[in-house]
């Protein structure tokens, strides 16, 4: 995907989280594009690692800062929690810039807010994880991921894990029928 | 009595202090080779002072460094949530000073000739700097170093903190939260300490003032501290109140150091003629990606090749070369400064209408953007809460960041003139239409 282009689908799904009355902070954004290229293949192209807590791009963290540059998108302060994103000037002019892109993609960004629009960080920082585990380890069984989560995340204990894979299982079968 | 301790004199720390074993690491290949790797690539062309080398930013870093750990891991300073993730035991504490300081020294070594001007698209997909960082880190050549060297530092370990766990790509997670905070003294996009040492080295070399700021002021403030008041506990490095002034000082001294000279439009070209150069040159248009043959290339061995195909017409290297070294380089012919436009890549257009019309090999289109810069740490304030930079910030806006990024179009110095002319003539035509960038 070229890069406005890219760009274009990343304020869209902005929007649509903030129309999910989530925070929308940058760890937010990181969380549903990974669930958005990793689950549902949409071709934003960000490399992922496993960082401090869950799934990262640091492309992603730098793109973020450029569309804030340009006034694509812009931050506004949200007490007590931390700044949030929301559209900026130049968000309508980049939407009528790429029209068709955005349509295309329309159907997995709503998904995506509607599923972890709401969700607290932390909740969002378990589940990446788990989905991480589950394309790297998809023949363990769930105690066996719910495990490595553990060894990977100190902080999340084993039934955390097992929760959060349930979790990641559901969105899952919700995005099998989207796709049909 | 034997010397455990030996000093380098250094134009920005004064007294740079080694022990036996890391002058060890210094008196290596890789590490010498530093010597000859300059650190802003050509642009001693346009700024005559920039020659200084990887070598000498690569001990400062490792000044700096130590200095930050001393500082953070003091007991004074520990917040109480990072208390958990610093090793309690004054030994294990001086075993990760030591790495920390090792990955220092280390976290350039696998840069290519002429730093980052060639890298991006000379070497094969999957390649940078960094993995060649990682790879020397863990060549036989420097394990016999590791070997020596009490206690025995972990390779895996310096090169986590070296470059980073993103490019490390090494999967042991084995105290990762730690590691990953070690790995920011050195890397990280705020304050880092190899920032800290290019903005002040860069500065001083090139005569560019702008690059100064209290850096004393500011490491003395840095703490480990919770990004945030919401319910993840991630921690990272951030400042006490007292340190907001010289952070902002940083964050600017980076925004001017970059339009003004990472940046400079001259800077760019030259480092463009030098990639057309490279492919040329180069046996199949790309760095070796083998560690013998990466040490056996610097600066030295690319400005002789240069300076030899200058003189010799026959070969396809001979152009690119002759612009380099007779400074017959590309000019700017247009720089998009306004804002308001319809387009959002004014310069593209532009360089597309441009090639059309005066040919395709006389426009050379670039566009720039500062990668790796964060403003979103945390500040531990004076009623110890923990608030967002970006939210209590009063000289930086919160709503546009300090990211220089931008376009150029250049144009061949033979068709300069004429360029000109025919950009008078259109540029305000070109602006005003509608033309888009296509989509996917």
């Amino acid at each position: 995907m070229k890069n406005l282009a890219r760009k274009a689908v990343l304020l869209s799904l902005v929007e649509n989280l903030r129309d999910r009355k989530s925070w929308c902070s940058e760890t937010h954004i990181q969380k549903t594009v990974y669930f958005l290229q990793t689950l549902l293949r949409v071709p934003l192209g960000f490399d992922f690692i496993l960082y401090k807590h869950g799934p990262y791009s640091f492309e992603l963290s730098d793109e973020i800062m450029l569309m804030r540059t340009d006034s694509f998108i812009k931050l506004i302060p949200q007490q007590p929690y931390g700044p949030s994103l929301t559209s900026g000037d130049r968000g309508e002019l980049l939407k009528n810039n790429f029209p068709k892109t955005i349509d295309k993609y329309k159907k997995q960004v709503k998904f995506i807010a509607e599923q972890l629009g709401d969700q607290k960080v932390s909740k969002l920082e378990k589940v990446a994880t788990a989905l991480y585990v589950t394309e790297e380890r998809s023949k363990m069984s769930r105690t066996e991921m719910a495990q490595r989560i553990h060894k990977l995340k100190k902080h999340v204990s084993v039934a955390e894990g097992e929760e959060a894979l349930k979790d990641v299982e559901k969105i899952k079968k919700a995005a099998k029928k989207l796709a049909s | 009595m034997k010397k455990n301790w030996h000093e380098f004199r250094d134009p920005i720390h004064v007294f740079i202090r080694v022990s036996t074993d890391e002058r060890k690491i210094i008196d290596s290949r890789p590490f010498q080779r530093l010597r000859h790797i300059h650190q802003l690539a050509m642009t001693n062309l346009v700024y005559h002072g920039a020659t200084h080398k990887r070598f000498e930013h690569s001990l400062g870093v490792m000044e700096l460094a130590s200095r930050i750990f001393d500082v953070i891991t003091n007991l004074n300073n520990i917040h109480d949530v990072a208390r958990e993730i610093i090793p309690p035991e004054p030994s294990e504490l001086s075993y990760w000073r030591g790495v920390l300081r090792i990955a220092a020294l280390c976290h350039d070594l696998g840069h290519l000739p002429f730093s980052h001007a060639a890298e991006y698209d000379l070497l094969p997909d999957g390649w940078n700097h960094e993995k060649f960082t990682v790879n020397l880190i863990k060549s036989d050549e420097m394990e016999k170093i590791w070997k020596e060297i009490r206690p025995i530092p972990s390779s895996d370990d310096i090169a986590q903190i070296a470059v980073g766990f993103d490019k490390s790509k090494l999967d042991d997670l084995e105290r990762a939260d730690w590691k990953t905070i070690l790995s920011e003294i050195i890397t990280g996009k705020a304050f880092g300490a190899d920032r800290i040492d290019y903005l002040l080295r860069d500065s001083l070399h090139t005569g560019v003032a702008y690059g100064k700021f209290d850096h004393y002021r500011l490491i003395d403030t840095l703490r480990i501290l919770p990004q945030s008041n919401d319910d993840s506990s991630e921690l990272s490095l951030g400042v006490e109140d007292g340190g907001i002034h010289s952070v902002e000082a940083l964050l600017l001294a980076r925004y001017f150091m970059f339009k003004q000279l990472y940046f400079h439009h001259v800077r760019r070209i030259y480092d463009i003629h030098l990639k057309e150069f490279l492919k040329e040159w180069l046996p199949g248009g790309v760095f070796s990606t083998e560690l013998e043959g990466h040490l056996k290339m610097t600066d030295n061995e690319v400005n002789s090749a240069i300076l030899e195909a200058t003189h010799n017409d026959s070969l396809s290297e001979h152009e690119p070369a002759k612009r380099i070294v007779e400074r017959k380089h590309f000019k700017l012919l247009y720089e998009p400064n306004q804002r308001g436009l319809k387009s959002l890549k004014p310069g593209k257009i532009f360089s597309q209408k441009a090639k059309k019309e005066l040919g395709e090999n006389t426009i050379i289109y670039d566009s720039y953007s500062e990668k790796g810069t964060r403003t979103n740490f945390p500040v531990l304030t004076k009623s110890e809460k923990i608030r967002s930079f970006e939210e209590i910030t009063r000289t930086l806006s919160m709503d546009k960041p300090l990211v220089a990024n931008g376009e150029y179009v250049f144009v061949s110095p033979e068709k300069f003139e004429e360029a000109k002319k025919w950009r008078d003539k259109n540029l305000e035509q070109i602006l005003a239409s509608e033309e888009r960038e296509g989509e996917e």
